[in-house]
């Protein structure tokens, strides 16, 4: 039932210290994307040849049905933009931001702008210098969520945001997941904010996209087995187990394709295993780029 | 929509920088109203300052437009809007050249107007007036041409001081042209071929850099 | 959404939250809370329950967390999904006091996994189990 709302194709881009390298990524309609990586991993890039704003080398990028940058305008239309690094004009006021917006958009919803008035605590006369850096964001926010945009494309929304201002901004989030027609892709650091509203989950370390999929499968994957190694047993390499620590008799092996097999393969061997853990993916994320880079450099 | 997104990006300019245009003006109408008094002081005095205004303004707002949109980093929210890269660099030029062209024109003609008025006696001054006039213009369009193209502060300053420290030759080299300045003190405006020639050289200049400019901006890969 | 319909829905599934500090994964949390609802008797058989959508956008969470939990959920024969017509509680009888039974079956199983990684015999584990029990009622009693 649900297309793609954008579909990168093998995209790559060089700059002087850094290279974007095929990059390929789908992000289907009506779902909510989280993009995860190290400062410098290359999300922002990968964001901004999404809009259009920075050309490609090569391959294919395709939003909301245009091919990019060719078709950014059209593409613009339905799509409302956010970035950690966008400033709004110092000398105006937030009012006046919002009747630009609103000139420019018809989707512009008056009603709606207004309950996010309320519910970030803003104030619309107030000039945009006199605001705080949780306030500021939560303005642009403002003014890309009341257009009500097909597509939402967030670079860092809740970046240096108290845990309030972070927990308004999802909650507004999840909100416009009650159409099923609207998609969200934004990139963070927070891990708790992607593992909680995001619906898939992208990695990227180094200019790679180092996973792509369903959020719930991914999590499933990974788990903490913690191990008791009775002395002169050898435990087993086996398949789907990306590291092992041992300290004397205790072991902890992390496996990033884990099935019941593998707790049964250690028992087995003669280890046993004292408990199977989840990982949060915060813990997922550092031994995922950890592994990434052991196996680049091998 | 009211009117396409260009107008709309004009409008914000216009509106954004206001204060500065008006500043100016007053500027030059100050100096223009030195320039009322007699004398050879107040000559000097209303003339230079008459200059300065229009230099000042046109050195000031490529900065203030261009440069600031991505120092401040307004620009990214410019370009989240549905625009491309074209229509983002003609805004740009349309209005800074408005903002900077309105009150030249102004003030060009309260000169005029003040020469006719009060010393009609010298009115072929008004052609070299008007080359005199001009070159800040056609250093306008350079600096904003040079402010589009680099994004950059720095190149955007150098090219001010290039052709801020132009003018006194160029002025020194025209009122020493005698094809130019044969007429001036006559009480006629004499627009002679010579006249002319300078006038539509500089319109070309000015069409020249616009069109370079745009080939520039169309080449441009990373906009951000 | 209007802030009229949302005290409905509060009313509603007012005791779905989730907790950060709890390990384990969201799903299985939405899950538990479900159940309970259903144990204590705030979710009666046969009631409609929000969609998947709606209950993910009332909690705060991904869509495709919400849609695991019925799916879970609706495998153990708890809820049921019609197509197009939405989810309800099952209308198995007496489904909140089976729920209360496969609690108690699941602390006991557990409860015999630690005894048995602490090499603890059943006997031992029936003793202490009525200790427990005497120590509760005399609580209880006070």
């Amino acid at each position: 039932m649900n297309g793609l709302a954008a579909e990168l194709n093998a995209v790559s881009k060089r700059y002087r210290y850094f290279l974007l390298d095929k990059v390929s990524l789908k992000l289907p309609e009506g779902q909510i994307m989280g993009l995860i990586g190290a400062n410098g991993a290359g999300k922002s890039t990968t964001i901004r040849i999404l809009m259009g704003l920075v050309h490609q080398d090569s391959g294919e990028v395709r939003v909301l049905g245009h091919r990019m940058p060719a078709g950014q305008i059209a593409a613009k239309r339905d799509i409302g933009f956010a970035s950690e690094d966008m400033r709004l004009y110092d000398s105006m006021t937030l009012g006046w931001h919002m009747n630009f917006i609103r000139s420019i958009y018809p989707a512009w919803d008056a009603a709606y702008a207004q309950a996010l008035l309320k519910r970030f605590s803003l104030c619309a006369d107030q000039k945009i210098k006199g605001l705080s850096h949780g306030q500021r964001v939560k303005s642009t926010l403002l003014l890309v969520l009341a257009r009500k945009p097909k597509l939402l494309v967030l670079d860092e929304p809740t970046t240096g945001l108290d845990p309030v201002a972070r927990h308004e901004i999802l909650r507004e989030l999840t909100n416009v997941m009650a159409d099923e027609n609207r998609t969200i892709l934004f990139s963070s650091h927070n891990t708790q904010d992607v593992e909680q509203i995001s619906d898939v989950i992208t990695f990227i370390d180094r200019g790679r996209i180092i996973d792509s999929m369903d959020k719930e499968i991914y999590l499933d994957r990974w788990r903490r087995l913690r191990l008791e190694v009775p002395l002169g047993t050898q435990l087993p390499a086996l398949p789907g187990v990306i590291d092992v620590q041992q300290q004397g008799r205790l072991a902890v092996a992390t496996a990033n394709a884990f099935v019941p097999d593998l707790a049964n393969a250690y028992e087995n061997s003669g280890a046993r295993v004292q408990c199977i853990q989840n990982m949060t993916l915060e813990e997922i994320f550092v031994a995922n780029v950890e592994h990434s880079r052991e196996e680049v450099e091998a | 929509m009211t009117g396409s997104i260009v107008t709309h990006l004009i409008r914000k300019d216009l509106r954004l920088h206001r204060l500065q245009i008006l500043l100016t003006m007053a500027a030059g109408l100050v100096a223009l109203a030195i320039l009322r008094q007699t004398g050879e002081v107040p000559f000097v005095l209303g003339s230079t300052w008459f200059f300065v205004a229009i230099i000042v303004l046109g050195s000031m707002l490529p900065v203030a437009t261009i440069v600031n949109e991505r120092k401040k980093q307004t620009l990214t929210f410019l370009m989240s809007l549905p625009l491309s890269s074209m229509q983002y660099t003609t805004a740009k030029l349309v209005s800074t050249l408005l903002m900077f062209l309105a009150p030249w024109l102004g003030l060009l003609l309260s000169a005029v107007v003040l020469i006719a008025t009060r010393n009609p006696a010298s009115f072929g001054i008004v052609p070299i007036l008007l080359i005199l006039a001009s070159l800040p213009v056609v250093g306008f369009s350079l600096i904003l041409a040079t402010a589009l193209v680099s994004e950059s502060e720095g190149w955007a300053i150098a090219a001010t001081i290039i052709c801020n420290s132009s003018y006194g030759l160029v002025y020194y080299l025209i009122s020493r042209t005698p094809s130019l300045t044969v007429n001036w003190t006559g009480h006629v405006a004499v627009w002679n071929a010579a006249v002319l020639r300078f006038l539509s050289a500089e319109v070309g200049v000015v069409a020249v850099i616009v069109g370079v400019t745009f080939l520039l901006q169309s080449r441009k890969r990373d906009f951000i | 959404m209007l802030d009229t319909e949302y005290t409905e829905y509060t009313q509603m599934h007012g005791g779905l939250t989730l907790s950060q500090s709890d390990k384990r994964p969201m799903y299985l949390q939405i899950m538990e809370q479900i159940k309970m609802q259903i144990t204590v008797g705030d979710w009666k058989e046969g009631q409609p329950i929000p969609s998947i959508r709606q209950l993910a956008v009332d909690i705060g969470v991904s869509v495709i967390t919400v849609k695991r939990a019925y799916q879970e959920l609706e495998r153990e024969g708890i809820i049921v999904t019609q197509q197009g017509k939405g989810s309800h509680v099952s209308t198995i009888p007496g489904l909140g006091a089976s729920l209360r039974e496969q609690e108690l079956q699941q602390h006991l199983e557990n409860a015999m996994r630690v005894a048995a990684q602490l090499g603890m015999r059943p006997k031992e584990v029936e003793k202490r189990l009525r200790d427990a029990g005497e120590r509760l009622a005399e609580k209880e009693t006070v």
